[in-house]
């Protein structure tokens, strides 16, 4: 954590926008989204670091955090494992039929809960997004983001903490 | 006694009111608001023992909301269960009048330990 903070201290001394490998690593991502699924979803759903193609009907739910660092905090996986995640969530309380409303609930809550807890080990002070979800992420930069690949019940998810992209770093703040 | 429970995501107050009864408050009353303003509302319509609220909210937020119920003279127990847990969410959080800050994700422990002094 120590090298996390100090990484960031560097960056904004000299005014430049801190990169988001500099300040988070891939395992405290991990860390991060292990502790969540333990706590809301189950205490036997783990996650396993193992990288798998999602399929082509992905849904993404996401969160922004504007501070220091700027951009999102992503979640993507496939459809049925939103619905299975849902499911999890819900518990007894499940309906037969679970509705989209309730998956976007879901999923947009633990983007939440993931992002809250990246907002916490960035330098601050920033402000939190509230979670959106759909099928077209914010677009970030790639070259400038930190990646997970995981494995729930065998279907693959990421978890992408990702810079804005650079025309948005230009918009003059109202 | 009776539990106020404030988030905009219906699935967290189902995990939220899961977790009471993992924890042993079965036996309360559990009162559901959509988002600051509707907690504000039912604070003074259902006059609660406890809020547990989030703190990112629409319409009005967590904060907003027990800033106002201080502000009307209200001193109900109030707590946040919320994804931000940092110390100066925290300070922020005790400044406005708030008893306790759980951060999510949480454990019916969590829960335990901050609860049991507020309804035991």
């Amino acid at each position: 954590m120590t090298d996390v903070s100090d990484a960031g201290l560097r960056r904004r001394a000299t005014d430049a926008p801190p990169a988001i490998a500099d300040l988070l690593h891939e395992a405290t991502v991990c860390e991060i989204a292990e502790q969540a699924w333990l706590a809301l979803v189950g205490e036997d759903e783990v996650l396993v670091p193992l990288p798998a193609p999602l399929p082509a009907d992905a849904l993404s739910s996401w969160v922004e955090i504007v501070g220091p660092w700027t951009g999102a905090v992503v979640l993507t996986c496939g459809r049925d494992t939103a619905l299975d995640l849902t499911r999890a969530l819900l518990g007894g309380h499940a309906p037969a039929v679970v509705e989209q409303e309730d998956v976007h609930d879901a999923l947009g809550e633990l983007a939440n809960v993931v992002g809250g807890n990246v907002k916490a080990v960035l330098p601050g002070p920033s402000v939190l997004g509230l979670p959106e979800v759909g099928t077209t992420p914010p677009s970030g930069r790639e070259a400038d983001s930190v990646r997970v690949a995981l494995l729930w019940r065998g279907s693959p998810l990421t978890v992408r903490v990702q810079s804005v992209l650079a025309e948005r770093e230009n918009e003059v703040p109202l | 006694m009776k539990i106020l429970v404030a988030d905009d995501s219906r699935v967290m107050r189902q995990i939220v009111i899961r977790t009471l009864r993992q924890a042993g408050y079965d036996d309360h009353d559990i009162v559901e608001a959509e988002d600051g303003r509707d907690a504000y509302e039912k604070v003074r319509s259902e006059g609660p023992d406890l809020v547990l609220s989030d703190w990112n909210m629409p319409n009005m937020t967590g904060l907003e909301c027990l800033q106002a119920l201080r502000g009307s003279g209200s001193t109900v127990p109030f707590g946040f269960v919320t994804s931000e847990g940092s110390a100066e969410m925290r300070e922020k959080a005790a400044d406005a009048g708030a008893l306790f800050l759980i951060a999510k994700p949480f454990t019916a422990d969590t829960f335990t330990e901050h609860l049991d002094g507020v309804l035991a």
